[in-house]
């Protein structure tokens, strides 16, 4: 069953202002954005800065609304059903700003009791997340910024949501609450909670993530599992020789072939059988294979300059309408 | 209306509120005091000076009578401040304050739908307002009871008039509000709904000063709260009305408008 699916999602800002701006200051935030989301999945959406991730998860919780296109979230669509969907969706916010004059005890109640279910999971994210009884008696003004990340955190899952939606989730957090964090998400995928987020780490993304979004200037590029995503990628293999370097021109996925005295790099892509039967007699002294990176892949999709141009030229709608 | 919420704001502003109804009962105590210890005595020395009684029905009161000194409170700057408090400070701060802070949007992701915050937050001013203006008619029933001039009062016209000053605010609280879920930032709303406010009371005095300039009080909401009239009269029926459909309609504005707004991520 599809948590989350858009069809043709499109989310312009700057239309509809009175009075009217020039037609060039329309930004298209969200074109003909198509995704299904699948119960039990933890889904990436990934993208830089300004390129539509943030937009996306405010079309789904109804805090803004579609220029065209549609999307139904549990069952239900986002612009008629946004009240049962936030009643069964966890949601942290990218810098979750919280009341400084409240304890953090006091928020998490305040925010649990607007879903009107039981905060039976608070306990247990407060400890996985080493947020102790006193420290939750705390106001928040006193808070550091972890601190906060780690209430917004605890807020979002606190009442066992069918679907969290985070923005951002393990910024300010450090190396072990982030560790503490994705284990959290792990145990939410084993018990069929659906998890959908967004991140520039893309690390964690790969990590975590059963598939993969990658968004740019509102536009989808690449929508695969993680996986399948590494698998296309072209892994950098360098090897120190004794003797005479092995024959890879013409072996199916090896490219860039680079040959110096002592020493040979290349570039592997998809299966690694033909590549290892090449080398095999070899007299190979030391062999590297990097594994394949998403930064990688993620890269490619930004790298080229036409890609930069398109980026750029896409960010304004107005010349073309 | 979400009573999470509700008590959310109540918790929020609790001290708040105290501080201002202890402060407009402490107002509402000085008229009747100034009336019983100056009013007659400055009443001769106006009567020299006929400029002077003109000033004297500053925003349409009259300080040589109970009545009349209560109307001067009501519109007085200071008064207009402490009731401002909750009449355009909160409406304000609960939408377009939250929203530029950040918190609007947490509380909104949960099943609360717009509606129902405005709603919310809209009940939370009057019941504040009505508050207040309450501890000011309280104020001033005990001074003038403690000064003795407690028979100079009608005291069910007392009721009216805490209702016409109720009136007034929430037509106040409903145009802040408007403004505030128009706009994303303090600033704008605030400039919006000052602006309207600062106008009306300025129409009002103006108005109240120079009799050449009274043409310009029935464009003032200020104009539409008459404690003298209502004291000694009862309610008027057309400010009554009048103030309702001012500030109903700045709340269906607001029932409209805020629900359809685009809440982008906050800056």
């Amino acid at each position: 069953m599809a948590v989350i699916e858009t069809k043709g999602l499109t989310k312009h800002y700057g239309t509809g202002r009175f009075p009217p701006r020039h037609r060039h200051e329309t930004v298209r935030a969200l074109h003909e954005l198509t995704v299904s989301v699948e119960e039990g999945e933890i889904f990436g959406f990934l993208g830089p800065n300004g390129a539509g991730k943030t937009t996306m998860i405010r079309l789904l919780l109804g805090l803004i609304h579609p220029t065209s296109g549609s999307a139904r979230v549990l069952g239900h669509d986002i612009v008629d059903g946004s009240i049962a969907i936030r009643a069964a969706t966890g949601y942290l916010p990218g810098g979750i700003v919280l009341y400084d004059t409240l304890t953090g005890e006091q928020m998490l109640d305040y925010l649990g009791r607007l879903y009107g279910r039981p905060t039976s999971l608070r306990a247990d994210v407060a400890d996985r997340l080493e947020m102790s009884a006193r420290t939750l008696k705390r106001p928040v003004r006193d808070y550091s910024r972890g601190m906060r990340q780690k209430i917004g955190i605890i807020q979002a899952l606190q009442h066992d949501p069918d679907l969290a939606i985070l923005d951002e989730p393990t910024e300010g957090l450090d190396p072990l609450m982030q560790r503490a964090f994705y284990d959290l998400l792990d145990e939410r995928r084993k018990a069929g909670r659906t998890c959908f987020f967004s991140s520039h780490v893309l690390s964690e993304v790969e990590r975590l993530c059963d598939r993969v979004a990658i968004i740019r200037a509102g536009e989808m590029v690449a929508l695969s599992n993680v996986p399948e995503l590494l698998a296309r990628r072209k892994r950098h293999v360098e090897m120190r020789l004794a003797g005479e370097p092995p024959a890879l021109h013409g072996v199916t996925g090896v490219t860039n072939i680079v040959v110096r005295p002592g020493h040979l790099s290349c570039e592997l892509e998809g299966d690694v059988r033909p590549f290892l039967a090449a080398i095999y007699s070899a007299a190979i002294t030391d062999l590297t294979i990097e594994p394949a990176r998403l930064e990688e892949a993620f890269l490619e999709y930004y790298a080229d300059e036409d890609a930069a141009e398109l980026a750029a030229a896409a960010h304004l709608v107005g010349a073309a309408q | 209306m979400s009573a999470t919420v509700f008590r959310h704001v109540l918790r929020q502003q609790r001290m708040r509120l105290l501080v201002v109804v202890a402060a407009l009962t402490g107002w509402g105590t000085l008229m009747p005091i100034v009336y019983a210890t100056f009013g007659v005595q400055m009443q001769d020395i106006v009567r020299q000076f006929p400029a002077l009684q003109q000033f004297m029905r500053f925003g349409g009161g009259d300080l040589f009578t109970l009545s009349g000194s209560i109307a001067v409170g009501y519109i007085h700057p200071i008064a207009i401040a402490l009731l401002a408090v909750f009449a355009i400070a909160f409406p304000l701060s609960g939408v377009a304050g939250e929203r530029q802070r950040g918190t609007l949007e947490i509380v909104l992701a949960r099943p609360v739908s717009r509606r129902s915050y405005y709603v919310t937050l809209l009940v939370a001013a009057i019941l504040f307002i009505g508050l207040s203006v309450a501890a000011t008619l309280i104020g001033t029933v005990i001074a003038a009871a403690a000064v003795n001039v407690l028979d100079q009062l009608k005291l069910e016209n007392m009721t009216l008039l805490w209702l016409n000053g109720v009136l007034l605010y929430f037509a106040i609280a409903a145009i802040a509000f408007a403004a505030s879920v128009s706009f994303d930032r303090m600033g704008p709303a605030a400039g919006v709904a000052l602006a309207i406010v600062l106008v009306a009371y300025t129409l009002e005095i103006i108005g109240s000063l120079w009799p050449d300039a009274e043409w310009l009080q029935p464009y003032s909401l200020f104009h539409y709260l008459q404690p003298d009239l209502v004291l000694r009269e009862g309610l008027q029926l057309f400010d009554t009305a009048l103030l309702l459909v001012v500030g109903g309609a700045a709340v269906i504005y607001a029932l409209i408008v805020f629900p359809r707004r685009d809440l982008a991520a906050p800056t």
